[in-house]
Formats: C-alpha cells, sequence, structure tokens
C-alpha cells in the first residue's frame, strides 16, 4: 500500500492554474523527487498535501486513507518540512523541536528524550541550548528539518530543504535524508536542482506550469531520449531549420536548439558511431560534436523547450 | 495545547524583551507625563495650591479686599497667594517660583467706583506651565463677571459708598445706605436663590449623573484624574493591543502559523493563545497606568473589582479584534496602518481622549453606543463618578460576548485565507 496517493491533484488562484491534474504515489523506504523550476507548482502541489490549502479538485490518500476524511490522523503520520526556516529565532534548538514535539502530541518527556535523539542525530548537541538566532544558515535548516519529525513520522514531505545554504551543509542534509529513507520512511522531496533529483530520489516526477510532465526513476526518464545518446553539436545554425534536412527528423528528436548549439537524441537503438556519422554528413559544417549521456536536465529540455536553470 | 503555546509566547518575550519593554515603556512615560502636568504630586491628590503673586499698586479698600479673598478658609485651601512688586514679582515669574501674578494697577477702585474709565486686571501667565495659570484665569474670569454684575447693580450708590469708606464714616450716612442696599438685595432674592428661569445643558446635566447622586464626598480633582486617566489608558491601551498583536503577523511571515496547522487541524487554540497572549499585556499595562496613575494622583478607585473585571473585557475586546485585522490583512506593513486608525479611531470616537460631550451630536448619538471602547471608558468613568448599580456587570458581559463574536469572525477569516493560500 502506498504511503502517499495523490490522485488528480488541482489548484487554480484566479485564473492562473497553479495545479493541474497532479496524481503520483510515495511507498514506504523511497524517496520521490518532485523537480520542476520556480513556479512550477510544486510547494502548492505540497501545500494541498499537507492540508494547509484546499485543493479545487482531486484527492489526498495517506496511508490508504483519504486526507479530507480524517485530516488530523492524516497529520500524525506525516512531517511537513517548509521552504522557509519556519522556527523561532529567540528560542533556542532545543526548545524550538521540544515545542513542535508538544505541538505534534508528544508527553513533555516524550518530547524532550525525542530532541536529544534528533540533536545527535543532527549534529547539533553542542549548540541545542543557544539561541536559532545564533546559528549558522546549515545549522538553521537543520533545526527546522528535526522540527517535523519529532513525532516519528511514516511520510515526510520536504519542501526544497537545502536552499540558501553551502555545499558541506547540503551534503549533511541528504545524509540525513537518505538515513530515513533507510529506516522506511516515504519522503515526498521537491527541488531544482538536478543532482540532488538524481543522486537521492528514486522515483523522480518533472513538473512545470501545474503539470506533471513525466516521471519514473532516472534511467526510465533517460530512456525518453533514446538511452545513453545524446550529441551535442556547435555550428552557425543560424537561418537553418534542421527539421527540413532530408531524414533528420526520423532519426533524431530535437532537444535544444540555439543559434550555436544544437542538442539531438537517436531516435531507436544504433550504434553511436553511426549516429556521429550520419551527424557529420548534415548539409551544415559542424565544428565539434560532443556525446553525453542524458542528464534530467536534457529530459527537461525535451519536455519544456527550456532549461531548468533558466 | 494554549499552555504549551502560552508558554512559548512568553518565553520568547523573556528572549527578546525589547517589544515588551517598549509596551510597559509607553504607560510608564503616559503617567509619569501626565503627573509632570498635572503636579499630581499634591498631599490632597487634587492639583496642588496654586502659587500665584498678587501685585496691589492701587492700595484701596477694594483692592485689600480682593487680596484678602484668597486668603479666606476655601480660598486658601487651592490658592496659594504672596504680595509682592511688580519687579519682584516678575523676576520670580521669570525664574519659574510663580504659577501666574495677578497686577491690581493703580486707581483700579476709583475708576470702577466712578465707572469714569474702563477697568482691568492684569493676569501674567506662567508660560512654562499650563493648568495653573488656567485656572488662575478661569477664577478671574468669574470675579470680573461679579465685579461687572455688582457694577451694574448698584452703579448709583457707588459714589455714596466710596465716600462712606474712603472719607470720614458718618455712620448714620452708611447705616442708610446699607439699609438701602439690603431692601435692595431682599428684592432680587427671589430672582436669584432660585432664580425664575435656568438653563441646563446636556454636558452638565451628563456630568452631574457621573457625579452620582449619594455625594460620596470623593476629591473632585481626583476625580478630574480618574476620568481622564481612565479616557487615557483606555485610549492606549488600543495602541499596546495592536503592537502586542502585531506578534500574529511574525507568526504568519515566519510560517510558524503555517507550520502549526500542519500539524493540529484546529485553528482555535493557537489564535487564543495569542488573544491571552495579547491581554496579559494589555492588563499588565493597565494595572501599571491605572494603579500606577492611582498612586501617583493619589485616586482612591471606588469600585475596583468592577474596573478590573471591565478592564479585563476591554482587553478581551481589543485582542480580538485586533486579531480580526490580522486576518483582514496579513501583511504587516500594509496592517501597521489600519492598526494605528483603527486604535485611534475607538479612541476618539469613542469618547476615550476627551470628554464624549466635545464630540459633535451625530457621533454622539450614533456612531459611540456602538463602540465598545466607549462602553469600557464611561462605564467606568461613572464608576469612579460614584455610580453604585451593577451596570457594569452588563457592560462586561457585552464586552465579552463582542470577544467571543470577533474571536469567532477571526478563525473564519484565518481557515478561509490558508484555504486560498495565504502569504503573508
Amino acid at each position: 500500500m502506498s504511503l502517499l496517493k495523490v490522485d488528480r491533484l488541482s489548484k487554480s488562484f484566479g485564473a492562473s492554474r497553479a495545479v493541474d491534474g497532479v496524481s503520483l504515489e510515495v511507498q514506504p523506504g523511497e524517496i520521490y523527487g518532485l523537480l520542476g523550476p520556480n513556479g512550477a507548482g510544486k510547494t502548492t502541489s505540497i501545500s494541498m498535501i499537507s492540508g494547509l490549502l484546499q485543493p479545487d479538485a482531486g484527492e489526498v490518500l495517506v496511508a490508504g486513507h483519504s486526507f479530507a476524511a480524517d485530516p488530523q490522523k492524516a497529520k500524525r503520520i506525516m512531517g511537513v518540512v517548509p521552504q522557509e526556516l519556519a522556527i523561532y529565532e529567540e528560542l533556542s534548538g532545543r526548545e524550538n523541536l521540544e515545542f513542535w514535539g508538544r505541538i505534534a502530541g508528544l508527553s513533555r518527556n516524550d518530547a524532550r528524550e525525542r530532541t536529544r535523539e534528533l540533536l545527535a542525530a543532527l549534529t547539533l548537541t553542542d549548540r541545542g541550548n543557544d539561541p536559532v538566532k545564533t546559528y549558522s544558515g546549515g545549522m538553521k535548516r537543520r533545526i527546522n528539518l528535526g522540527c517535523a519529525l519529532l513525532h516519528r513520522p511514516q511520510l515526510i514531505l520536504l519542501d526544497e530543504p537545502t536552499v540558501g545554504i553551502d555545499p558541506q551543509a547540503r551534503q549533511n542534509i541528504l545524509e540525513f535524508i537518505g538515513q530515513l529513507r533507510a529506516t522506511g520512511t516515504g519522503i515526498l522531496y521537491t527541488t531544482h536542482y538536478l543532482e540532488e533529483a538524481e543522486n537521492l530520489c528514486q522515483r523522480i516526477g518533472i513538473i512545470d506550469h501545474g503539470r506533471l510532465l513525466a516521471e519514473g526513476t532516472l534511467p526510465e526518464l533517460q530512456e525518453r531520449l533514446g538511452g545513453d545518446r545524446v550529441f551535442v553539436m556547435e555550428a552557425n545554425f543560424e537561418n537553418t531549420a534542421p527539421d527540413a534536412w532530408p531524414g533528420f527528423r526520423e532519426r533524431f528528436r530535437i532537444i535544444q536548439k540555439s543559434d550555436r548549439q544544437l542538442v539531438v537524441s537517436a531516435i531507436g537503438t544504433r550504434d553511436p558511431s553511426d549516429c556521429l556519422r550520419e551527424l557529420l554528413s548534415l548539409p551544415v559544417r559542424v565544428e565539434n560534436v560532443t556525446l553525453k549521456r542524458p542528464s534530467l536536465n536534457d529530459v527537461f529540455l525535451q519536455l519544456t523547450g527550456r532549461e531548468l536553470r533558466e | 495545547m494554549i499552555g504549551i503555546l502560552l508558554a512559548k509566547d512568553l518565553r520568547r518575550a523573556r528572549r527578546n524583551p525589547l517589544p515588551w519593554m517598549i509596551n510597559l515603556l509607553v504607560p510608564l512615560v503616559m503617567t509619569a507625563l501626565i503627573g509632570m502636568v498635572f503636579g499630581g504630586h499634591a498631599d490632597s491628590g487634587s492639583l496642588g495650591r496654586i502659587h500665584f503673586a498678587v501685585v496691589d499698586e492701587d492700595q484701596s479698600f477694594l483692592s485689600k479686599f480682593l487680596r484678602g479673598m484668597g486668603g479666606q478658609e476655601q480660598g486658601s485651601k487651592y490658592l496659594d497667594p504672596v504680595f509682592m512688586s511688580r519687579a519682584e514679582a516678575l523676576r520670580e515669574i521669570n525664574a519659574n517660583h510663580l504659577s501666574a501674578v495677578l497686577i491690581i494697577p493703580t486707581n483700579f477702585t476709583s475708576h470702577y467706583l466712578q465707572a469714569s474709565a474702563p477697568v482691568s486686571l492684569e493676569l501674567i501667565k506662567n508660560p512654562a506651565e499650563s493648568i495653573h495659570p488656567a485656572v488662575l484665569e478661569e477664577l478671574l474670569g468669574a470675579l470680573v463677571t461679579g465685579l461687572n454684575g455688582i457694577s451694574r447693580n448698584f452703579n448709583s450708590e457707588f459714589p455714596v459708598w466710596q465716600a462712606a469708606l474712603t472719607n470720614e464714616v458718618d455712620y448714620d450716612q452708611l447705616a442708610t445706605l446699607v439699609k438701602h442696599t439690603g431692601e435692595k438685595l431682599k428684592a432680587a432674592k427671589t430672582y436669584l436663590n432660585p432664580p425664575l428661569v435656568v438653563y441646563e445643558t446636556e454636558a452638565a446635566a451628563t456630568n452631574q449623573v457621573a457625579a452620582g447622586s449619594t455625594g460620596t464626598g470623593t476629591n473632585s480633582m481626583a476625580g478630574i484624574f480618574g476620568y481622564l486617566l481612565v479616557g487615557l489608558a483606555a485610549m492606549f491601551l488600543l495602541f499596546i493591543a495592536g503592537n502586542a498583536m502585531a506578534d500574529l503577523h511574525r507568526e504568519l511571515s515566519l510560517r510558524t502559523f503555517p507550520r502549526y496547522q500542519t500539524l493540529q487541524t484546529a485553528t482555535l487554540p493557537f489564535l487564543l493563545a495569542k488573544i491571552i497572549y495579547v491581554m496579559v499585556v494589555v492588563l499588565v499595562c493597565a494595572a501599571i497606568m491605572l494603579g500606577g496613575g492611582g498612586l501617583v494622583f493619589q485616586i482612591h478607585w471606588e469600585h475596583p473589582l468592577a474596573l478590573m473585571a471591565l478592564t479585563m473585557g476591554y482587553a478581551g475586546f481589543i485582542a480580538t479584534w485586533f486579531a480580526v485585522l490580522v486576518a483582514l490583512l496579513p501583511d504587516e506593513r500594509r496592517a501597521a496602518v489600519l492598526t494605528n486608525l483603527s486604535g485611534m479611531g475607538l479612541g476618539l470616537l469613542g469618547g476615550c481622549a476627551f470628554p464624549p460631550q466635545q464630540l459633535p451630536g451625530f457621533i454622539r448619538h450614533y456612531v459611540m453606543p456602538w463602540l465598545p471602547s466607549h462602553w469600557f471608558a464611561e462605564t467606568a468613568r461613572n464608576l469612579q463618578g460614584g455610580e453604585t448599580t451593577l451596570a457594569w456587570t452588563g457592560v462586561v458581559l457585552q464586552l465579552a460576548a463582542v470577544s467571543v463574536g470577533l474571536a469567532g469572525v477571526a478563525i473564519w477569516l484565518f481557515r478561509r485565507r490558508f484555504n486560498s493560500g495565504l502569504r503573508a
């Protein structure tokens, strides 16, 4: 049974459709990455799943039960880590953790004990009694994450938990999330960092303009572009129309085209050297060709026509 | 749950004491300022005796009579005149040792009695003081009105009186004069006491009610301070509550209120804890203002328990009112304007800042009765004025009912806002 099942979730703000029929599932012990640029609908989706926002349509099932039927029960199963630092800077890390533990329904003693465990797990025991306002960005992010874990949720919703922190702090958080997955926790992880999605997530959903464009494991998504064959050609493509070249459309799929660069993937299973030969025989003076494995960015490019970093 | 939330707010307040200290400082400064302006340190708890100089350049029997008035038993309770030359008096007032200087000019008496030329008394007020010189000016106005009245009615007899008092006294002539004047006064008595025609202003009528029919014997000046202090406290508590409720804005912008909602379905405990927190701030400030003010002015609060209950009801109203404003305008900067305007509106239109009788009739009749700030201030003033009925209990219940209603509105608004994607 899925820990989380989201079925055709939709939300509009006036004329703007923020989320349009998003469906996904998160299994126990799985990290599902929701990848998309800013404004794609990731946070709106998480807000609806966590009950902060009323969906216009669609249903959320948590551990097989409808969220709408018993929201409090669903909230006991979930832990939500918001994108912003939703912690009290005047209080210490320990006080923040204990407070959110009490709010999650733990007794005073349980909250204290769990806080001690989490401070150790987040390597913050030494600074636990200091006010959060004296923490570094990475330490604040870790406390922000810890505040959602007091009640040992089976399902964790992480909304871009590594935004704005240095690489080392990011690595610490990613390792901690990996440890959570190892305990059987299901995680819905939104991000716009390709590397995080590629390295951390078992399955990835690509979202843009509120629509889930594709989902699957990384190899499944790469397969959409022809497995491991993506060619980057450098030439003067100004005033050229590759689609009009004879036989080109049948053999190659254009991922991206600019005046100086053309990124294509091969259609079908052919030897890369054959593909290379075909590309060099095109009616354009090619200056350089690179063969590379398709990245999530290439998948995103192919799906949306623009780079994720744009 | 409410206890956990409230403990968190109090702990935060302890860690970041500046806003809290500012909240406490406002009533302290306000009370001290009023104390300085009104000179509320007098033993009687009243204005204190007005220390002023009389410069008698006339040196006549009338000027001696006027000089003597200040030293009478009644007058000496409030007036502390000293007699000196003009130069000395001006030196003293410049040194800020006097509230005012009253100058009785040369030939004042002769000109008055002969009606040969307009006469005037000269009053020099100390610009560094506001209340004492103003009171003295009012008293002088009453004296001038009296002198005018005497002049208009007894003008024909003035020369005889002057002759009788300034020259060698002819006792036969004086006896005739007294008899004649007595007959005139006797004839006027039926008109003067009681007067045949009277008029009554609404303000006077209301003040009479406020003063109460029981005649508690409360010092009238202390009554004025009580009246002023209650109104000013009602006004300032509005601003203090507005500042304290800004913490709810911060809970929204910090995203801690939405985070709470990811763990708990009910909005009520979070909002209720914040309302209680604001009420605590307001009540502490009210204790400083009313209690501290009472000590400074030596006001004896006639019904402390009733005043306490009223203040609690009022604190509930203003806390929930500002919670509604936060729900209406979650953006703190935009809401600050509305918070200040609504605080001023409730204070001014509710008749807190000055006597309600001074407000235009439309506001008095159609706006003020609907404002809880007016219910509080007016009921507290009436209590202090000696009202002994239990009308205040009704007002407390009214305030409590409005608070509950406003809390309900705030919860409903927040739910709506969250459902539609609230961003502070």
